[in-house]
């Protein structure tokens, strides 16, 4: 790389950032794009559970009376409290940090329901910022692919002189132009959106990428900063660490354990048992807290000491109830006399910056119409990606020198990554229903399945000629995702309500747009061949 | 887009970015928590705010810069960031 200008070498940096770290990226913006939706997606994965539009207070009191004529002793409560996008009602006991699900018992006559264990969306979500790795090296990973995606997309800009005439021009059917023209639209069209999208995916590590900042003032003691600028917050935290110290551990530990739903009994190492008082109807503890957040927006409440004297009952919000991020605040009510105990103390203004951008990372606030806007962009910025990596191999196809063996392995991995991915996130979706509802650890089968189907698809891509496995993975894709409605009315016989009914209309779409892809594919492929009969040598499976 | 013919300039640019750049903007990230007229809790979280915009932009001239060695020089002027920032620690160091 010897005496090129500016723009030659941000044009080979973008190439080559693009495509070494464009598989990941494409696995990345797939899983945050349907994680959107994560909270519909395990709903549609437990069809055993059925919305009774049940008001939250009144589904605390049916939880309350559940938990008190079966856990009466326990120390710590956890229920989650049926919500707009997830109208279930679940329980659990001892310390968990992250709210109920334990035991899901139905929000109008407090029977326990047999739901059958999944991994749901919630995988989605996981998947997307660990990869499926132990949970601080996905992060690294993920966040080293996100920095790819800043230079990338940054270089792509310098690279792009004509930026604003671009936009307007789309040459379909043309070969290498349309896949230019179509990696520009997406790109240019959505810009702010990637930038934005890829920007504020870094700052929720922030402390975790860049630990400078910390190390310098606080000597790398991360708690030490917590207590600065939190100290009510981390007054709070360490108070109740030192009331169940075992129980915290667990919490913590748990972590990258997923799906431990068992209830634990710790906790009951508490010194002096106080004595025993009514707890107040949790039903009027969520009014309460709703006064202050909003009707529907009450997600969880956690009871300490319940029956005690000195029962204390946190109210959690959802995540989406303002647009900044603040996970793991509540308001904290005496849970005799029912009054506030702690309100939430308001974020500095430094980080409520940070927060607010973590929050318009994870799209929680706004509601539906929010919520789509995202996952049209995100399908745009997975569009982008992906036409990118395709552009690649057709660019490179046309060059004699091209490394013939370098470029079988390229043109395969793009089939893996947007074909087979495509692939084994509905065929997740289908082994949910396939597998056996009382299968022992159920969600190990569906991982199984899962990264069996996408193993395949390499395997796949490997052995037939490109330009096949394109089109028989996104046939498959398609073929899966179209006939997923037909499933779900065979093995289950729930009423589709409004939450499920979207999941598979989306699929369906979803399936639709594959479909159509696999069946363009042969067009391509004449015209391209009318438009160059003069190539003397066949290189072997070509595709477009 | 021609591969390269030599491998290592494109390699020494590469973890010159990369690590090297990294290490550059840790520095420069301390030093500017350290010079902000800020609260401290607030100076870590502007810093490092600005950190990921650094380091974009030291990777970026990294591969930018005329020569490979122009790309290593940014390494030199982490030195005296570093001390800016890790000040009070290397006082105490030094006793």
């Amino acid at each position: 790389m010897k005496q090129k200008t500016v723009t030659q070498s941000m044009s080979w940096l973008h190439t080559w950032c693009g495509l070494l770290l464009g598989w990941v990226l494409f696995a990345i913006f797939l899983t945050g794009t349907l994680a959107v939706f994560d909270k519909e997606i395990s709903w549609w994965m437990q069809p055993e559970l059925t919305d009774q539009a049940q008001s939250p207070a009144a589904a605390a009191n049916v939880a309350q009376r559940w938990l008190m004529a079966r856990h009466a002793d326990e120390s710590n409560w956890n229920i989650s409290l049926p919500t707009e996008r997830s109208p279930d009602l679940g329980v659990s006991v001892g310390e968990r940090r992250r709210g109920g699900g334990g035991t899901h018992l139905d929000p109008l006559t407090g029977e326990p329901i047999e739901a059958r264990e999944t991994i749901g969306g919630n995988f989605f979500f996981h998947f997307h910022y660990t990869l499926h790795m132990p949970r601080l090296l996905g992060v690294w990973v993920v966040g080293f692919a996100a920095m790819a995606m800043l230079v990338a997309l940054i270089s792509g800009i310098v690279i792009h002189k004509k930026i604003f005439k671009e936009f307007f021009t789309f040459r379909p059917a043309k070969g290498q132009r349309s896949w230019l023209d179509g990696h520009n639209a997406s790109a240019v069209l959505l810009l702010p959106f990637h930038l934005m999208i890829t920007y504020t995916g870094l700052v929720i590590f922030f402390l975790i990428y860049m630990p400078a900042a910390v190390d310098a003032l606080y000597d790398g003691d991360r708690q030490a900063y917590f207590r600065d600028a939190q100290p009510a917050r981390a007054a709070e935290q360490s108070q109740r660490e030192q009331q169940a110290p075992q129980g915290g551990q667990a919490a913590r530990g748990e972590q990258s354990g997923r799906g431990e739903q068992a209830s634990r009994g710790e906790g009951r190492s508490k010194p002096v048992a106080s004595p025993s008082a009514p707890l107040l109807p949790l039903g009027e503890i969520v009014s309460r807290a709703e006064k202050h957040y909003g009707a529907g927006m009450i997600g969880g409440l956690a009871v300490s000491n319940p029956g005690r004297a000195n029962a204390e009952v946190t109210a959690r919000p959802v995540l989406g109830n303002r647009m900044e991020l603040t996970k793991g605040e509540g308001m904290v009510f005496n849970g005799v006399t029912g009054e506030l105990i702690r309100a939430p103390e308001p974020s500095r203004t430094s980080q409520l910056t940070q927060r607010v951008m973590a929050g318009l990372h994870f799209a929680q606030f706004g509601g539906y119409p929010m919520r789509w806007l995202y996952f049209i962009c995100g399908l745009v910025s997975c569009a982008m990606i992906a036409t990118g990596l395709v552009l690649y191999t057709v660019k490179q196809r046309k060059q004699t020198k091209a490394n013939q063996a370098f470029l079988r392995f390229v043109e395969s991995t793009n089939v893996a990554i947007v074909a087979g991915l495509s692939l084994a996130c509905v065929a997740l979706l289908w082994s949910n229903r396939l597998l056996p509802a009382e299968l022992a650890s159920r969600q190990d089968w569906e991982l199984r399945l899962f990264f069996g189907i996408w193993a395949l698809s390499w395997l796949h891509a490997w052995v037939r000629k490109p330009l096949s496995a394109w089109r028989e993975q996104l046939s498959g894709a398609a073929v899966l995702a179209l006939t997923l409605p037909v499933l779900d009315l065979m093995t289950t016989n729930t009423s589709l309500d409004g939450i499920r009914l979207p999941v598979l209309a989306s699929v369906f779409a979803m399936g639709l747009l594959a479909g159509w892809t696999a069946w363009k594919i042969p067009t391509i492929v004449a015209a391209r061949k009318a438009r160059q009969p003069r190539l003397d040598r066949p290189v072997p499976g070509v595709s477009s | 887009m021609k591969a390269p013919l030599q491998p290592w300039p494109i390699v020494s640019r590469t973890i010159a970015a990369v690590l090297g750049g990294y290490l550059f903007t840790y520095c420069c990230t301390a030093a500017l928590a350290r010079l902000l007229p800020l609260a401290k809790s607030d100076a870590v979280v502007v810093a490092t705010l600005i950190a990921f915009i650094i380091y974009t932009v030291v990777i970026l001239w990294a591969f930018g810069c005329r020569s490979a060695w122009r790309a290593w020089a940014v390494l030199a002027l982490a030195a005296p960031l570093a001390v800016i920032g890790f000040w009070p620690q290397l006082m105490e160091l030094l006793g």
